[in-house]
């Protein structure tokens, strides 16, 4: 009865210790060795990542995921990666103990700034997210063209020559 | 007043007066505003730099100057012809070559219009970047011969042809064949056939040159073999158009 | 001579369209050019004009040849073509104005308002031309031949389009022309009312060749066939016998249906009525005439070989 009672503590401590340990999953980040050391606006990177089941048991409905924010002072923001890249996530249904996916992370630069991305990920049975480590890049602007200039132009002409052909024909119509 | 002047100076009023000339101005404004727009809209081309897209909206400017020329020149004989005004003009004291010395001008003008059109969209799109100044200049020095020649080519084609559309068809096609090859990739450009084209076809001359002077600053001198290429075309289809006059088609 | 055509030929297209084409007209007068279509006359204009060389053939028009001395003779001729277009989108004064410049004239104002008056427009219409009827446009034409003072009009259906108001007032104004001015009209025309109005000598042109040239009188004689006329009378006519060549067909109350056998041109008959005291108020002539006569003469050279 009292090695009963002894075994209790030991199994809360256990299932604590689980509770408390890491995710199977481990993710690492870094950028491909073909990035330009100073990457400008419109340019492309190519980050890469090893997504790996360090537990002893298959992990089932894996799905993993890249993030952006802009950490300019003043303008820090989530990024929409939509213009960015067209390959935002991959799903895995299984991966065995000790199996590694390798995943490639390309990304076209539509904005100048300083920027941090992260590889998140979750498993069908995971309790929390699992994320890499940051890594951060700054993007170099470059001059292109400016909206405030072709808008005013891009209606202005139109109408103006629109204007010279309704003067005309109006004309027309009152000789008539 | 000379008949030359007094035809140009008509036609050029029809142009520029008429419901027909404005609309036809009109859409070719519209066509540059759509371009300028894509350039602030579209993700691909928002992100080229400001060199590009001056070349750019010069190759446009210069396409569609060369299409209203081509309009023009068309009209020019065929379309009087057409609408019966020809007979009376050939019956008044002017000259044939007066005629269509008279209807080059109008050429003229037609491309002067459309360089003023023009001026304003390179300005909105290349005044934060380089060379927008050369830009300018460069597309008076290449875009009008170049423009010009398929005016004149157009209306030497009306002088013989019994209908507009007999010449508009052929100088379209000429348009695209010299355009077209201009707008293929660089893959093709590298080719035998393709640097061929690109050292003989004067619309080729044009835009590279556009591309060397306003992306790469290169100066005038390294320009004048391409130049060459554009007037012996503004050269030959001007002789065309003149000999027209002896073959009029009444 | 104004016009002095002689064996005109030309091959259009591998074509004889005209096939010995002759034609002379005097100075000052009033020529009618008639025919079927594709008789040649408007190829014929072409020649003469200057628009086109024939392959044979002399032609002389004020003095000039055409086919050298085009810009020369454009100076003195006027012409209204059948088919003639204008720049619609101009109104009539400034196309006047315009064309004036060609001729080397600078209209003022009023000097348009009366190029404009005299063929029967408002030179204050500042209407586009494209809004024109067909009848405002063949006076616009008209205006256009007149403009610098030609020695030689040459019309092709100049009242084209025009209502019978339109017609006599354009035939008042050429009458006038070659009367006061002296300025010689060739008039080609499908309408032989305006031929018998006007003109004092015409041509017929059939397939190409010169059928018939001669004064409007001699046309009747030629077709060898007289002319039935109307005559209606005030008063019982005279007992006197009818002059020779007249042949009293009918009475019908107070109308005469007289016949003349063409020897002699219907203006001398009708002196020679006058002159015996037959009360005429009126002359008609009958169904046939000069229609009758041209439709004979072009029907003869279509018969068999």
């Amino acid at each position: 009865m009292r090695r009963r009672l002894l075994l209790v503590p030991v199994l809360l401590l256990c299932a604590a210790m689980s509770a408390l340990a890491a995710e199977p999953l481990e993710i690492t980040l870094a950028p491909d060795g073909a990035n330009p050391a100073s990457p400008q606006m419109g340019e492309h990177l190519q980050f890469g990542s090893v997504i790996r089941n360090t537990g002893g048991v298959s992990l089932h409905g894996i799905v993993a995921w890249i993030s952006m924010v802009r950490m300019d002072p003043g303008q820090e923001q989530p990024m929409d990666l939509e213009d960015w890249s067209a390959h935002k996530a991959v799903t895995r249904a299984t991966l065995a103990p000790d199996g590694a996916i390798t995943v490639n992370w390309p990304m076209r630069l539509i904005q100048a700034g300083d920027f941090r991305v992260v590889i998140s990920a979750v498993t069908r049975d995971s309790q929390r997210i699992v994320t890499s480590p940051f890594l951060d890049f700054h993007v170099r602007p470059k001059p292109v063209v400016e909206s405030s200039r072709i808008l005013p132009v891009a209606f202005g002409m139109p109408l103006l020559i629109g204007g010279l052909l309704a003067f005309r024909m109006r004309g027309r119509i009152l000789r008539r | 007043m000379n008949p030359i002047l007094l035809i140009a100076r008509k036609e050029s009023r029809e142009l520029l007066g008429s419901g027909r000339g404005l609309a036809w101005l009109l859409a070719l404004s519209a066509v540059l505003s759509v371009l300028g727009l894509l350039f602030v809209s579209n993700t691909e081309l928002s992100l080229l730099d400001n060199a590009q897209v001056v070349t750019m909206e010069l190759g446009t400017i210069t396409a569609l100057g060369a299409l209203l020329a081509v309009v023009l020149g068309s009209d020019a004989i065929a379309g009087e012809r057409e609408r019966a005004t020809l007979i009376p003009l050939l019956l008044s004291p002017a000259r044939r070559t007066d005629i269509v010395l008279g209807k080059m001008g109008n050429q003229l003008v037609g491309w002067l219009v459309m360089y003023l059109i023009g001026l304003p969209y390179l300005w909105a799109v290349g005044s934060s970047g380089q060379n927008l100044a050369q830009a300018c200049a460069y597309l008076a020095l290449f875009g009008t011969p170049l423009v010009l020649g398929f005016g004149f080519l157009a209306q030497g084609l009306s002088s013989r042809a019994a209908a507009v559309r007999s010449a508009l068809v052929p100088s379209l096609l000429a348009l695209i064949l010299l355009g077209g090859p201009v707008m293929l990739g660089p893959s093709f450009r590298q080719s035998a056939i393709g640097s061929w084209l690109d050292r003989v076809n004067p619309f080729a001359a044009a835009i590279n040159s556009f591309d060397s002077v306003v992306i790469d600053s290169q100066s005038l001198s390294a320009q004048l073999a391409r130049l060459a290429i554009v007037l012996i075309w503004l050269a030959a289809t001007a002789a065309f158009a003149r000999s027209s006059a002896t073959s009029m088609n009444v | 001579m104004d016009v002095d055509v002689d064996g005109l030929t030309l091959t259009l297209g591998g074509r004889p369209v005209l096939d010995g084409v002759s034609l002379h007209a005097q100075p000052g007068e009033i020529y009618g050019l008639l025919g079927p279509n594709g008789a040649g006359k408007s190829t014929t204009l072409s020649v003469i004009t200057g628009l086109r060389r024939a392959a044979s053939g002399q032609v002389s028009v004020v003095g000039h040849d055409p086919a050298r001395e085009a810009l020369a003779l454009h100076r003195e001729i006027g012409v209204l073509p059948e088919r003639s277009g204008f720049y619609d989108w101009m109104d009539a004064p400034a196309y006047l104005a315009w064309f004036a410049q060609l001729y080397g004239r600078r209209l003022t104002g009023p000097e348009i308002t009366a190029e404009l008056a005299q063929v029967g427009l408002d030179g204050r219409n500042r209407r586009a031309i494209g809004t024109y009827s067909q009848g405002m446009r063949q006076r616009l034409g008209l205006a256009r031949a007149l403009l610098h003072r030609p020695r030689l009009l040459i019309l092709d259906e100049p009242t084209n389009g025009l209502d019978p108001r339109g017609r006599r007032e354009v035939h008042n104004l050429l009458l006038e022309r070659s009367r006061q001015d002296g300025v010689g009209i060739l008039l080609c025309t499908h309408l032989l009312d305006d031929v018998e109005r006007l003109c004092t000598r015409i041509g017929i042109l059939h397939q190409g060749r010169t059928v018939f040239e001669g004064a409007l009188s001699e046309l009747a004689t030629a077709s060898n066939e007289g002319e039935s006329y109307r005559l209606h009378l005030r008063t019982e006519p005279p007992a006197v016998p009818l002059p020779p060549g007249v042949e009293l067909l009918a009475w019908q109350g107070e109308w005469a249906r007289i016949k003349l056998d063409g020897t002699r041109p219907p203006e001398d008959v009708w002196r020679g009525l006058l002159a015996a005291r037959w009360p005429i108020a009126e002359i008609h002539q009958e169904a046939g005439g000069l229609e009758t006569l041209y439709l004979r003469m072009t029907q003869k050279e279509e018969g068999p070989a």
